[in-house]
């Protein structure tokens, strides 16, 4: 059995500061979304259950990624298929959704494909449902655990007010919720292991999308909104109450 | 399908890690030590892994900001092109501070103008990083997010270390963990230090346009500033301020003697000596603008000769901070190019060791002698007197407001006559004075 | 006791009171700090009055040990830099001290 997991580089978060009302990204370290991790565990522990299962980690991205599979290579993933394009760093989901659903077919007879329910970055949660789309599979979203039996999945799906079970025939589309499983920490053993694991990178050329492909939604600006603080300095508490009551915020 | 650039350290393990059952040498801590260790090693095809804590080399450490690259520029001859260095400090500045007034002096010259410069500012973060990866491009494995917690001790040799609940084996350990030195203090090298030998450093990292620091310090284009200050910046304990200059931004910060600190009597807290630091004009007007993007502190060896731990034991050696590598001699304070060095040092004692195959004390004992050899131990003794000379707590309160009364009456024109120079001076050299500065003076001279 | 830093500490400074532009709550809340699962740091059990400990409270960079009514000191580990300080000036007679596991911790950007 063969399960792929998609996952997406993204910088670390915890070290983005924001200078200028812009987020810093230079020199940010690189690594996977959380959610993605996650779908990785649920693999893994899939894999763990029923023996014979190969796991696959699937990027798109930069050159980097080469570097940032290793992560997940140590946390389990058995080899990588790598889609490596500068133009794909910032892509739309959109683009990256055609060159995974590409990349996937360059893979011989995938059961499940998941992914996480969103990305750590921009959180569209779009490119499971397009890639499902684009091969013509069924999507389950927002799962929270799932189990094999064959060549059926059973998926506990997450909703607002209540969970579903569901039954879809494989080979199907997975998004998952982090609730899925904890990421495991790779020991120092498994992520020296994790740079002898097979890895194949392929250019869009390959996979027959052109380069440079134009991003049908385009960002004008995602600035947060500006806070105008008044910056009024007080001394002690009955000061601050009195300020409060001159700025009408709380009641005489 | 596009090739795969497999980097050398994926060779490395595809040939001979595939047991993973022991490497040549473990290094612990990838900090400058340690990374110059591994790269040394590796060039000589030696089966490296460097274990960091951090969630990249250099995310643990702190500098006050520069590096002398004349003493180590050999060690490491290819190194230096690409590095990520942030400014060359052309203009050396001191400024003596009393609580209401500032004596400073700069020097610049062509020999601090001019290629090879002898020293950079650095921050560390950046400059680790890349250091670590010219360290894997050599052969080495660097493993981060990974804390040594023990050493594995076999018939009294260091033969591992435990990480993680791991236990990962070597023909030797080096220890580059950095000031503290937990694992040299497992494997029996040292006690945990005495606060006489230490001292705390502040810094702040503070953002500011390139434009204005070369306008600021007077600088053109990358060129870079760099001065200390003494006296009132630590309330007249041990210790003193500095400045450097970085490509964006500024690195200032306050060093103070532990153990001073502990007893002054003023009871100033490190954050406070900072703050007030900071709101000095002198400092004001040149961080005015600037953002405060980090805070760091970290303790320095400044123990000098006397204060070095055992360097080697059998199975493992120790280097950098680790091993007491720092030196405050008032006008540099300096550290990085000693880890670096003994880093360096430290590789080819294992180097030396691996002809034999034989990693005992004895063997491993080169190592203290090539440190002699080189500029690291020469200093060192050279400097022996440094901490005592500087232990004088008149330098910190007494001279520095001595001096900027001197100066300050000067250079006053009163409404009336001025008195002439010289009493003026006399008036505060009296003899008492004057004998007391001499005998300070032969401590000084000491340096 | 100059020892109570947090936000907006207040010194003496000549004949008027300063308080900080920047506290040192706020200063540490520019660093990078990835939670940890435990105290790395701890007061070793009956040395809370230690006087040794009482070092730390005017030593710590970080601002993190207070003394409480009851004259114990007290250590909060949130923000602390893992510059070793506390366990030079204190000693390890009065601190359990490691430091936090890999990859947790303060992650320095500059450095």
């Amino acid at each position: 059995m063969n399960i792929v997991v998609a996952m997406k580089q993204i910088p670390d978060l915890q070290q983005i500061r924001i200078s200028n009302r812009r987020p810093v990204l230079q020199d940010v370290p690189l690594t996977f979304g959380g959610i993605d991790k996650s779908a990785l565990e649920a693999a893994v522990v899939l894999k763990e259950s029923l023996g014979e299962v190969k796991v696959w980690v699937l990027s798109a991205g930069s050159e980097e990624l080469e570097d940032t599979v290793k992560e997940a290579l140590a946390a389990g993933g058995d080899e990588a298929y790598l889609v490596i394009d500068q133009s794909l760093a910032g892509a739309d989901s959109s683009i990256i959704a055609q060159v995974l659903a590409a990349g996937i077919k360059q893979l011989n007879d995938v059961d499940l494909i998941l992914f996480g329910e969103g990305s750590g970055d921009n959180y569209s949660g779009q490119v499971g449902a397009r890639v499902a789309r684009l091969l013509e599979l069924p999507l389950v979203s927002y799962a929270r655990d799932i189990k094999i039996d064959g060549d059926t999945a059973q998926v506990v799906r997450v909703l607002e007010d209540c969970e579903e079970v569901l039954e879809v025939k494989l080979p199907a589309v997975i998004t998952v919720l982090s609730d899925i499983g904890e990421p495991r920490i790779p020991s120092v053993t498994q992520i020296l292991k994790a740079g002898k694991k097979p890895k194949q990178t392929a250019e869009l050329d390959d996979l027959g999308i052109s380069a440079g492909q134009s991003n049908p939604v385009i960002t004008l600006s995602n600035l947060a909104p500006e806070s105008n603080r008044k910056r009024i300095v007080v001394k002690n508490p009955v000061e601050l109450v009195e300020k409060l009551k001159s700025e009408n915020l709380i009641g005489g | 399908m596009g090739t795969i650039t497999v980097p050398i350290i994926l060779e490395k393990l595809k040939e001979g890690y595939d047991q993973l059952e022991k490497f040549d040498v473990i290094v612990v801590g990838g900090g400058l030590a340690g990374l110059a260790a591994a790269y040394t090693l590796a060039q000589h095809d030696l089966e490296v892994l460097v274990l960091e804590r951090g969630d990249y080399c250099g995310a643990k450490n702190l500098t006050g900001g520069r590096l002398y690259i004349n003493p180590i520029r050999n060690l490491f001859p290819d190194l230096w092109q690409k590095a990520p260095l942030e400014r060359p400090i052309v203009r050396e500045g001191v400024m003596i501070m009393a609580a209401e007034g500032s004596l400073a002096i700069n020097y610049t010259g062509a020999d601090l103008a001019s290629e090879p410069y002898q020293s950079y500012s650095v921050l560390r973060a950046k400059f680790d990083r890349w250091f670590a990866r010219e360290v894997e491009r050599q052969g080495a494995a660097i493993v981060t997010k990974t804390r040594v917690s023990d050493v594995i001790i076999q018939d009294g040799q260091v033969c591992g270390v435990r990480a993680d609940g791991e236990e990962l084996r070597a023909d030797v350990v080096i220890a580059c963990d950095g000031v503290l030195s937990l694992i040299a203090e497992k494997a029996g090298l040292r006690k945990p230090g005495n606060a006489k030998d230490y001292a705390v450093g502040v810094k702040e990292v503070i953002e500011l346009e390139a434009g204005l620091i070369e306008e600021r310090f007077g600088l053109e284009g990358n060129e870079g500033a760099a001065c200390l200050f003494m006296g009132a910046v630590t309330k007249g304990i041990f210790g003193g301020g500095f400045l450097y200059t970085n490509q964006n931004s500024l690195s200032l910060g306050i060093v103070v003697g532990i153990s001073d600190l502990i007893a002054s009597e003023s009871a100033v807290s490190i954050p406070a000596l900072l703050e007030e630091f900071k709101q000095r004009p002198e400092i004001a007007r040149l961080i005015k603008d600037g953002t405060s993007v980090e805070y760091g502190a970290h303790v320095i060896p400044e123990g000098g000769a006397a204060a070095l731990t055992r360097l080697y034991g059998p199975g493992i050696l120790v280097a950098g901070d680790a091993a007491g590598f720092a030196m405050n001699i008032g006008i540099t304070v300096r550290g990085m190019e000693y880890a670096m060095a003994s880093g360096y040092y430290a590789a080819q004692a294992v180097l030396k060791a691996r002809e034999k195959n034989d990693y005992s004390v004895q063997a491993l004992s080169s190592y203290e002698a090539l440190l002699k050899e080189s500029f690291v131990m020469k200093d060192f003794l050279n400097f022996k007197n440094a901490p005592l000379a500087l232990s004088n707590p008149r330098l910190y309160s007494h001279y520095p407001e001595l001096i900027n009364d001197i100066m300050a009456d000067l250079y006053s024109v009163p409404a009336g006559q001025k008195e002439r120079l010289y009493p003026t001076i006399r008036k505060y050299l009296n003899w008492r004075e004057m004998l007391a500065m001499a005998g300070d003076m032969r401590k000084v001279m000491k340096l | 006791m100059a020892g109570n830093a947090g936000d907006g500490r207040r010194y003496e400074k000549g004949d008027e009171t300063v308080t900080d532009t920047l506290g040192l709550k706020a200063k540490l809340g520019l660093n990078v700090f990835k939670p940890g699962e435990y105290r790395h740091i701890n007061v070793k059990p009956g040395m809370e009055k230690d006087p040794r400990l009482k070092r730390a409270v005017l030593v710590c960079p970080a601002g993190l040990y207070s003394v409480t009514q009851d004259d114990k000191v007290e250590l909060t580990i949130d923000g602390c830099l893992e510059c070793g300080t506390c366990r030079i000036a204190c000693g390890t007679d009065v601190l359990d001290w490691d430091y936090p596991p890999g990859g947790t911790g303060i992650q320095y950007r500059f450095g």
